[in-house]
């Protein structure tokens, strides 16, 4: 039973000790300082990661941790859902933290960057983890007080404003939901989540107009998290100015916990045959639709390669986003899918950004002519992921957008079911358009390149390793989709 | 045994200038003591009082000077006289710095005994009596370093409180011509066959009175004095203009519309609707204006505006859950504003920093102070697991269940202004904890923690604000007894 405590509590506790006792900066004898630090915060993340695997696999019965008030009780319950984001979550913190060891190197304020990392750490496990609406507010909160100091690690003046945006822009979010949350809790039968929604039908019959305004309110606040038109903006100034590994969890793991919240309530509060049909509806797809067109075409114009990934994250999220909204269980699958294949690539694009960015200092995809001849390795899990994000069988994405499409074509939604499908192949061939540059100059510099400049100098196995076991991961969805197609079959048959 | 109460703190204060103490220590020891018995006292009465009214003087006909603990001056005497040692505590601190000591704690100390009289009176003749006295103690505390500043902020502060004490004078003469009583007795005391036909000229006292009590809760457009008065020591911008002075006018409201005009005539009329806009607007205003300023001091006056009109917007919804809510943000709102200002007081005691662009790299030199500072912060942001949170959460129910939509709209004034409270609050928690990469740190290196008599308060109220958001069940279900009178 406190074995679903330990994944939370073991991290928190330990990044904040980290954050206290390790303040003074790595000066004298630097470089033995900075292995005691990275060992320590290795064992740390991998005995959390051991943790949260064992409580996935063990706990199953809820766990009431305390009482807020009487009616609001502090609980922890893992169900099919939370396992799915809590499982992501844990390979991308590891592979990403593992990464951070050598990337970090060449950033000031080593041990406080790893301590909040934990902290975030064990925030996600508590919000994947949580099993009622006030529980899950509670860590949403956290999560972003917690993931902030990494945003703003560099200390820069364009940082330290970028910071203040993603908080503050976080929090608008939070509090349009906390108003949600009020009314629900008066006309629900309780706060836990429980899969078909909790709303009270006489008051449903009552209020119902006014619950869907609800409803929209609280998607469009959770959704400033993950990034939905018209509360994107924090996103592209927040996501490329944090350290590359730390871009890497916020646009795979963090932004996916806007994508959670999005799914209880919806699912889990409200009850999808309650939103079915309504305007709320009809206007989330389009405000989503708006989103996956405009993230691609910013994407496209960009040209900071980080930034351009921060734009893409804003397209590929209102994917999942879209998938959630059709609210049948062809898209639903999809969605859920598009959550696992685009968390593996996004983190592997954020990494191998950084990777080119420690080794060569360069930022701008007009630098990176002949960069595949210097870092091959790197360069050509870039391009397996490119191709997966665009989706080009046999990838991850590829069977995400086709659950996608096909899910929005048979909703029999007025318009839309065409439209949807549409705007997702437009948005894919943009997706190609902002990719690919990289790798076609990459490695085909052209006749006049001068190759003699050319040196290897592909990353530490720290830095390489990491990326090619999400590589592998992002194709094996993609190879074998039934293993997780089944896992996901269970999960929308249970909610829809 | 109620009049003891408010004796004790007039004596023991009256003595301080007269006493011939030879060492400091000497002063501080005497009133501490004082205080302290002083709250042990209260607190005994608060748990073996009686029902029956202590009756002081009589003038004529109803109108007398009369005493009396109900539930409400539970809440009230108990806020007060828990929080009041402590701030003592911190004063003889902070008032190191500061000169004419004894006149300040005179005043300091006759202010706990005004106080606790209007929490304990039980009309409203002795409320109104004891109200005005409380401007004219506190005035000389704002007054104190008698710089000019000072100055003109006192006198702007006795013409605000004078002149609203004058309105809310007409509210008296009301309830004594129309009421069959001046008692305190929740429900109201209109007789219903005097006040027949008369209901629109009631309520329109009604909002004049509200907006008389309402100048020292600091309702807008009567809330400029109260920024201006930060001028005055910290102890007493923290206390007095946090806790004990703004929250009496609150404490006037919540009686006023709770125990004299009573919430069955007042709820569902226009004169509702006025007051709650004014308070909806006041919540937002007293933020958006708290973000703009720069001087730390005021722009936490600013947010106490802005949380002074949560709790009338508790009252205002005029329901026993609404009173609840209300209670709940009186209480919790005092222990975290109390924090920040010691906070605030002491930066500006250990480095004389005075403004949000001078916090740059403080953090980690002062891990105590910007440690409990964050945690106030967190807590006025709604946090759960904090002592806002809850109130907030309690208001908020108050106002979903009372299916007024305009209420309703008031949540989301409630949550613009969580915020608004966000922005000031945690731009400065990030000034302090990371100044930014070109940040010399050799500007603040002599800068440290101050001593025990400052942390000692801040810790106790940061347990406060952990255990209010924690475990505020009982708490809260204490004051639901009051606002049903259970009490």
């Amino acid at each position: 039973m406190y074995l679903i405590l330990l994944p939370i509590l073991f991290p928190i506790l330990s990044g904040a000790i980290l954050l206290i006792f390790f303040r003074t900066s790595l000066k004298g004898n630097e470089k033995a300082k900075r292995k005691t630090l990275v060992i320590i915060s290795g064992s740390l993340l991998v005995i959390t990661a051991l943790l949260t695997i064992t409580a996935l696999l063990t706990a199953k019965e809820s766990f009431t941790l305390f009482y807020l008030t009487e009616t609001l009780p502090i609980t922890f319950a893992i169900d099919a859902t939370g396992t799915l984001f809590s499982l992501l979550a844990v390979i991308v913190m590891l592979c990403a933290g593992f990464f951070s060891f050598a990337y970090m190197k060449h950033e000031d304020h080593e041990s406080r960057y790893y301590g909040y990392y934990l902290l975030v750490f064990g925030v996600l496990n508590a919000l994947c983890f949580a099993g009622n609406l006030i529980t899950f507010y509670l860590f949403f909160e956290l999560l972003t007080l917690s993931s902030m100091p990494l945003v703003l690690h560099n200390g820069s003046k364009e940082a330290v404003m970028a910071g203040l945006k993603y908080l503050f822009y976080s929090l608008c979010g939070a509090y349009a939901a906390l108003f949600g949350i009020y009314f629900i809790y008066r006309n629900s039968t309780t706060l836990t989540f429980t899969a078909g929604g909790v709303l009270n039908p006489s008051t449903v019959a009552e209020h119902g107009s006014f619950l869907l305004l609800v409803a929209f309110v609280m998607i469009l606040g959770f959704g400033v998290k993950a990034g939905m038109f018209p509360m994107h903006a924090w996103l592209p100034t927040a996501h490329p100015v944090a350290p590359a590994p730390a871009s890497a969890v916020l646009s795979a793991v963090i932004v996916k916990a806007g994508v959670l919240a999005i799914i209880r309530i919806v699912y889990y509060i409200f009850g999808a045959n309650f939103l079915r049909g309504s305007w709320m509806q009809t206007a989330w797809i389009c405000l989503t639709l708006i989103t996956i067109f405009m993230g691609s075409m910013l994407a496209y114009r960009e040209p900071v390669l980080k930034k351009r990934l921060a734009y893409s994250t804003v397209s590929q999220l209102s994917y999942i986003l879209f998938g959630l909204a059709v609210m049948n269980d062809t898209s639903l699958t999809g969605g859920l899918l598009h959550v696992l294949a685009h968390g593996f690539i996004k983190a592997v694009l954020f990494l191998c950004a950084g990777a080119i960015i420690y080794t060569t200092g360069k930022t701008r995809v007009d630098e990176l002519r002949g960069i595949g001849k210097e870092m091959p390795l790197t360069i050509w899990c870039y391009t397996i992921v490119s191709l997966g994000l665009i989706g080009i069988p046999p990838t991850g994405g590829f069977i995400s957008k086709w659950y996608l499409a096909t899910g929005s074509l048979k909703s029999g939604l007025p318009i839309l079911d065409v439209l949807g499908p549409v705007i997702l192949l437009v948005s894919a061939l943009l997706t190609a358009g902002y990719l690919l540059p990289v790798t076609i100059q990459g490695f085909f510099p052209g006749a006049d390149y001068d190759y003699g400049k050319l040196e290897k100098q592909e990353p530490s196995k720290l830095m390489t390793v990491p990326i090619l076991i999400m590589t592998v991961l992002s194709v094996l969805i993609g190879l074998f989709p039934n293993l997780i197609t089944d896992y996901l079959t269970a999960i929308v048959s249970a909610v829809l | 045994m109620i009049i003891l109460t408010i004796l004790i703190p007039f004596i023991a204060g009256g003595l301080v200038p007269l006493l011939p103490f030879r060492k400091r220590w000497q002063m501080e020891v005497f009133l501490e003591t004082a205080v302290v018995a002083n709250s042990i006292l209260v607190w005994y009465l608060l748990f073996h009082h009686s029902d029956s009214t202590f009756l002081l003087a009589h003038f004529t006909g109803d109108l007398n000077i009369s005493f009396r603990v109900d539930g409400m001056s539970m809440v009230f005497a108990g806020l007060v006289s828990a929080l009041w040692p402590f701030a003592t505590l911190y004063a003889f601190e902070y008032m190191t710095k500061e000169k004419n000591e004894n006149v300040f704690f005179l005043f300091y100390t006759l202010t706990y005994g005004v106080t606790l009289g209007i929490a304990f009176a039980a009309n409203l003749l002795t409320m109104y009596f004891f109200y005005e006295l409380l401007t004219l103690v506190t005035v000389p505390l704002v007054m104190h370093t008698l710089t000019r500043e000072a100055v003109l902020a006192s006198r702007k502060y006795l013409y605000y409180s004078l002149g609203g004490a004058a309105f809310a004078f007409i509210g008296l003469i009301m309830v004594i011509v129309y009421g069959s009583t001046t008692d305190f007795i929740l429900g109201g005391v209109f007789d219903p066959e005097r006040i027949a036909g008369h209901t629109n000229v009631l309520l329109l006292i009604y909002v004049m009175a509200f907006m008389g009590f309402g100048v020292k809760a600091a309702v807008c457009p009567f809330n400029s004095w109260l920024p201006q008065a930060g001028v005055a020591p910290t102890p007493v911008t923290a206390l007095l203009h946090a806790v004990a002075v703004v929250k009496a006018g609150a404490f006037a409201i919540i009686r006023l519309t709770y125990y004299s005009f009573g919430t069955d005539f007042l709820k569902g009329t226009w004169a509702q609707d006025v007051v709650m806009v004014i308070v909806m607007f006041t919540i937002v205003y007293g933020c958006s204006r708290a973000v703009k300023e720069t001087h730390i001091k005021r722009r936490l006056a600013y947010s106490t505006i802005s949380n002074l009109s949560y709790i009338l917007f508790g009252a205002v919804i005029m329901t026993p859950l609404g009173l609840v809510g209300a209670l709940s943000h009186l209480v919790f709102h005092a222990v975290m504003k109390i924090t920040s200002f010691f906070c605030a007081g002491a930066i500006m005691h250990q480095t004389d920093r005075h403004y949000v662009h001078e916090l740059d790299g403080l953090g980690y030199k002062m891990p105590c102070i910007f440690g409990i500072f964050t945690i106030s912060a967190f807590a006025l942001m709604g946090v759960p697991g904090l002592a806002g949170f809850v109130s907030k959460w309690n208001l908020a129910e108050a106002a979903v269940e009372s299916g007024n939509p305009l209420a309703w709209g008031g949540i989301a004034c409630l949550l613009v202004s969580a915020l608004l409270t966000a922005i000031y609050m945690l731009s400065m928690m990030v000034r302090a904890f990371f100044p930014g990469k070109d940040f010399d740190y050799n500007t603040v290196s002599d800068v440290k923690d101050p001593n025990w008599k400052m942390l000692l308060p801040l810790f106790v109220f940061t347990i406060f604000i952990i255990g209010f958001g924690l475990f505020s069940q009982p708490v809260v279900n204490f004051f639901s007894d009051v606002a049903k009178g259970n009490v």
